[in-house]
């Protein structure tokens, strides 16, 4: 187990730069999950850590070793894959021994490790099967079995439940996050899905463009957001924007007024972006007025698209909501769940 | 196109390919059965489907009027050398064009290419000259060499080449985490998977090298040396006239240990072939 | 921006090693290709290159002389009428086995794609004169062609009586064609059935369901799905047909006249029997020239007669 350390870690293709200088500490057994749009370097970034990408710029440590030019095999991690690419010719324990038996190891030794992996992760009635004769989950847990066979200083996932269903994905997420709970390895995650990110993750790092939007725990980054971008993708639905000038009588949207916390006062007279969640508006009859375009009925809750103003919203409530499109409601925003993006750059400003 | 065919239809159907199968399937039964009738009844009319008369003793003067043991150990081993030969060449070439980086490989792969444009007939002057050169006529380096390096073996390539490139990536890297480096990554990874397309291709260089009739007959010139199907146009008479039956019976010695194996494996022949990336 | 790059992480770039994950890699890659690189300059380029040198040359066997005598093989090629003749036969040649093979392996391809009770038996009795000897092969329908061979035998019986097949300048031409199609026409007829049976079912369940006849759907659906197959297996088939030997060479020795007579007979005849290597080896260069033009032209065409590209 060691702490990862990326300093100023660069990659360019060419011309063409693709990670632009990503700072990261990663602590002895902490869960690191990375997220971001497709495209934002995540898995590159991850693809680096591992070896499989070569390092343009900038200094990889892992523990206390500088790992930039070491091959994957002697930095000392484990990958679990979006394909899993498990060896189709291979049984599942010689899938799960493979790499141990190419570091000479003996094979009393193999076969202890795996049937340790495979008791944890319930595969010990499946290592002589062969990948194909798998379903889904199990091939998964194979692959993580691949992984903790030979006790790797971190591991390393690649988007490892994109491949699974919807339900048994919530499974896997669950025993992903029990297996670091009992080996406190590690663990570097990749995703694309924020969900997953604020369920698993000790600390997120969102990733857009290449580079570092923010680095905190998953609350943080819900209730504090450092920017527009981090505050849109973190959260389901995405938290609603609303241009406008902040005055000293609220924030002066098309069409409509907005409320605003005190603390804001002092920005008075700079045009901004007004960020509210869905589930920061409340029915209050001392609300403002909003059109109903949408109602949508989920039983615990009821997600509206409204019109605030002029601007499209969603809103998501506790209460059922008997209202037709055109109808008019009164909600009422949370102010101290208000976040004000600066207008050019959308850096937070409250 | 695939609905379901009614009865009259399949009789006619079954019928088409019954008539269709005569000249595939007759010469091989006419090359058997005649290859033990007597030279008298060889062309008896009318023709007989099934021999009348026996006479056994062709297949002993196949063995008598040449060193047939020898020739037929001639094909058989120049063909199972250039048939693994081709297998580790053109398996190497096509894994590192298809799945390593490295600098001109492009154009170093046109120039591979280049083998397909240029059979080896368009070459046979020069390459005669050079095994001459080398004192290597009249022996079986030619046959042995040229295609295992040269031109028929970039067909070779080409197929393992197709079937490298839709080898997942996430495969390799999953065995370079796991500690393995290219070579073995690929002989532990990337040729046991190949197995179809090696199937294919050591079908191919296999009959290719076996049925190999131009480059014998400019190479080799003493009897000792000659291969198969150089070998079965030497049984002629004094007055150089083919000796039929005796002729029958070593083209099919020659040609039914290959049927029969043709017939046992016939799946893995036929699917391989179809599997040879040559779809498109 | 580099420099200041190296001063921030001056042991990131000292310390790395020349041999980096890359040129390992790449060091590999020349490894891997180096057998088959060799091979193709030792036993294909070189050779090409003397190919032409020797062209360019008057070579006597018998007295050891080895002259330069610049384009005068090119020109005996343009004078030397015997040539027309066989590039006519080369071409007819090339022709007939093209179209006849391709029918016929389609028509063979569509027949064992019906879903038929024993329909792998058909499929394996068709393709089975693939596997069998070339020169065996040939040597059996050469007996059956004699002119009191089986076939003229069995139309006999019928009171048809045949020609001297082998012997008269048409049907020889037929015959070395129809014998070469039988041998190989399996392989392309499992290239189509690959193919047909690559065509997603769907399609035809759409052009039932909007009415087109059996026909209609082959003609507007398989055609064009399975033009790249019919493209590749086009141009395998017509280089092949251009490297005809051996089935010449049995069957009729070129003859009657030159009417069989194919370029790489030609070839073979001029370099090998009467030792004309300087001219052998310019016939040589006519004969990479047409394949290659060939070979273009057909890659040239196949954006306009491949419909579909996968």
């Amino acid at each position: 187990m060691a702490d990862v350390t990326l300093s100023d870690i660069r990659k360019s293709y060419g011309a063409v730069k693709t990670i632009h200088g990503v700072d990261l500490d990663i602590r002895d057994g902490e869960f690191v999950v990375l997220v971001g749009p497709s495209g934002c370097g995540k898995s590159t970034l991850l693809r680096m850590i591992a070896g499989l990408e070569t390092i343009t710029g900038g200094m990889l440590k892992i523990g206390d070793r500088m790992v930039n030019d070491l091959d994957p095999k002697d930095r000392d991690i484990a990958m679990v894959f979006q394909s899993y690419a498990l060896y189709p010719h291979m049984t599942v324990a010689t899938n799960m021994g493979f790499s141990l038996e190419h570091r000479g190891a003996a094979k009393t030794e193999i076969a202890e490790r795996v049937n340790w992996a495979a008791g944890i992760l319930g595969l010990t009635d499946l290592l002589d099967r062969y990948p194909r004769q798998l379903s889904g989950g199990q091939r998964q847990r194979v692959a993580m079995g691949r992984a903790i066979v030979r006790n790797p200083q971190v591991f390393l996932f690649d988007e490892p439940l994109s491949n699974l269903d919807a339900k048994l994905r919530v499974v896997m997420r669950g025993e992903i996050k029990a297996l670091h709970q009992k080996l406190k390895t590690t663990t570097i995650y990749v995703t694309h899905d924020q969900v997953e990110a604020m369920t698993m993750a000790d600390r997120i790092v969102v990733l857009s463009g290449g580079k570092v939007e923010q680095i905190g725990a998953p609350l943080d980054l819900y209730d504090r957001p450092a920017n527009q971008f981090v505050a849109g993708f973190i959260g389901s639905p995405s938290m609603n924007f609303i241009k406008g000038t902040i005055t000293g009588q609220g924030f002066a949207a098309p069409g409509i007024t907005l409320p605003l916390p005190a603390a804001a006062m002092p920005l008075a007279g700079q045009s901004a972006i007004y960020g509210i969640r869905p589930e920061h508006f409340s029915l209050d009859e001392n609300g403002v007025p909003v059109e109903i375009v949408l109602v949508e009925p989920m039983g615990s809750e009821t997600q509206v698209t409204m019109k605030l103003g002029e601007t499209k919203t969603t809103g998501v409530f506790r209460e059922r909501i008997n209202g037709a499109p055109g109808d008019t409601i009164h909600v009422l925003p949370n102010v101290e769940a208000v976040h004000l993006f600066s207008e050019e750059r959308g850096i937070r400003l409250n | 196109m695939r609905a379901d065919i009614s009865p009259r239809a399949k009789v006619g159907l079954y019928g088409l390919m019954c008539v269709l199968l005569i000249p595939f399937v007759f010469p091989t039964w006419w090359m058997v059965t005649s290859s033990i009738k007597p030279i008298s009844d060889i062309f008896a009319f009318p023709p007989q489907l099934v021999p009348q008369n026996y006479d056994w003793t062709t297949y002993s003067k196949v063995f008598e009027l040449q060193p047939f043991v020898r020739q037929y150990w001639n094909s058989a081993y120049i063909a199972a050398v250039v048939t693994v030969g081709t297998m580790i060449i053109s398996s190497m070439a096509g894994y590192a064009f298809a799945r390593i980086r490295f600098p001109y490989a492009n154009a170093v792969f046109m120039i591979v290419l280049l083998g397909l444009l240029i059979p080896s007939e368009v070459t046979i002057v020069p390459l005669f000259q050079m095994f001459l050169k080398a004192g290597m006529v009249n022996t079986h380096w030619p046959l042995i060499l040229v295609p295992i390096f040269g031109a028929p073996s970039v067909f070779a390539t080409f197929v393992m080449r197709q079937f490298f490139v839709t080898l997942p990536a996430e495969l390799e890297e999953a065995a370079r985490v796991d500690g393995l480096g290219r070579f073995k990554i690929f002989t532990k990874i990337a040729l046991p998977l190949a197995k179809p397309a090696l199937a294919s291709v050591a079908i191919f260089t296999f009959l290719h090298s076996w049925n190999l009739f131009l480059e014998p007959i400019v190479f080799l010139s003493s009897a000792d040396m000659f291969t198969l199907p150089q070998a079965l146009t030497q049984y002629t008479d004094a007055y150089g006239g083919p000796m039929w039956n005796i002729q029958l019976a070593a083209a099919t010695l020659t040609a039914l240990p290959v049927l029969i194996v043709f017939i046992i494996a016939q799946k893995q022949f036929v699917e391989g072939l179809a599997h040879t990336g040559l779809k498109g | 921006m580099a420099v200041a790059q190296e001063n921030a992480h001056p042991e990131g770039r000292s310390s790395s090693p020349f041999w980096t994950i890359a040129r390992r890699d790449s060091l590999a890659g020349f490894l891997f290709i180096a057998p088959q690189l060799i091979g193709i300059v030792v036993f294909v380029l070189i050779p090409l290159g003397l190919v032409f040198w020797y062209s360019l040359h008057e070579w006597n066997v018998l007295a050891n002389t080895f002259t330069y005598t610049g384009a005068q093989n090119y020109r005996m090629l343009m004078e030397d009428e015997s040539l027309l003749e066989v590039l006519g036969a080369t071409a007819i040649f090339s022709a007939g086995l093209v179209i006849f093979n391709l029918s016929l392996a389609l028509l063979l391809a569509v027949l064992l794609n019906q879903r038929l009770a024993g329909i792998a038996i058909f499929r394996t009795l068709f393709f089975s004169p693939v596997v069998v000897s070339l020169v065996a092969w040939t040597i059996v329908w050469g007996f059956l062609l004699q002119k009191n061979g089986g076939i003229n035998g069995m139309l006999l019986t019928f009171g048809i009586e045949g020609p001297n097949w082998l012997r008269e300048e048409t049907t020889a031409m037929i015959s070395v064609i129809v014998v070469q199609v039988f041998k190989n026409v399996g392989l392309n007829m499992i290239l189509f059935l690959a193919a047909l049976q690559g065509v997603p079912k769907e399609l035809y369940e759409a052009a039932r369901i909007d009415g087109a006849p059996a026909f209609k759907q082959f003609r507007r659906i398989t055609l064009p799905l399975i033009s790249p197959t019919i493209l590749l297996t086009s141009i395998i088939t017509i280089v092949g047909s251009l490297q005809v030997f051996a089935q010449i060479a049995v069957l009729t020795q070129g003859g009657p006249g030159l009417s069989t007579t194919v370029l790489v007979y030609y070839l073979y005849q001029q370099a090998f029997q009467f030792h004309f290597f300087g001219y052998g080896s310019t016939l040589s260069i006519l004969l990479f020239a047409i394949v290659a033009i060939l070979t273009f032209a057909q890659w040239q065409m196949r954006k306009r007669i491949v419909f579909y590209e996968s």
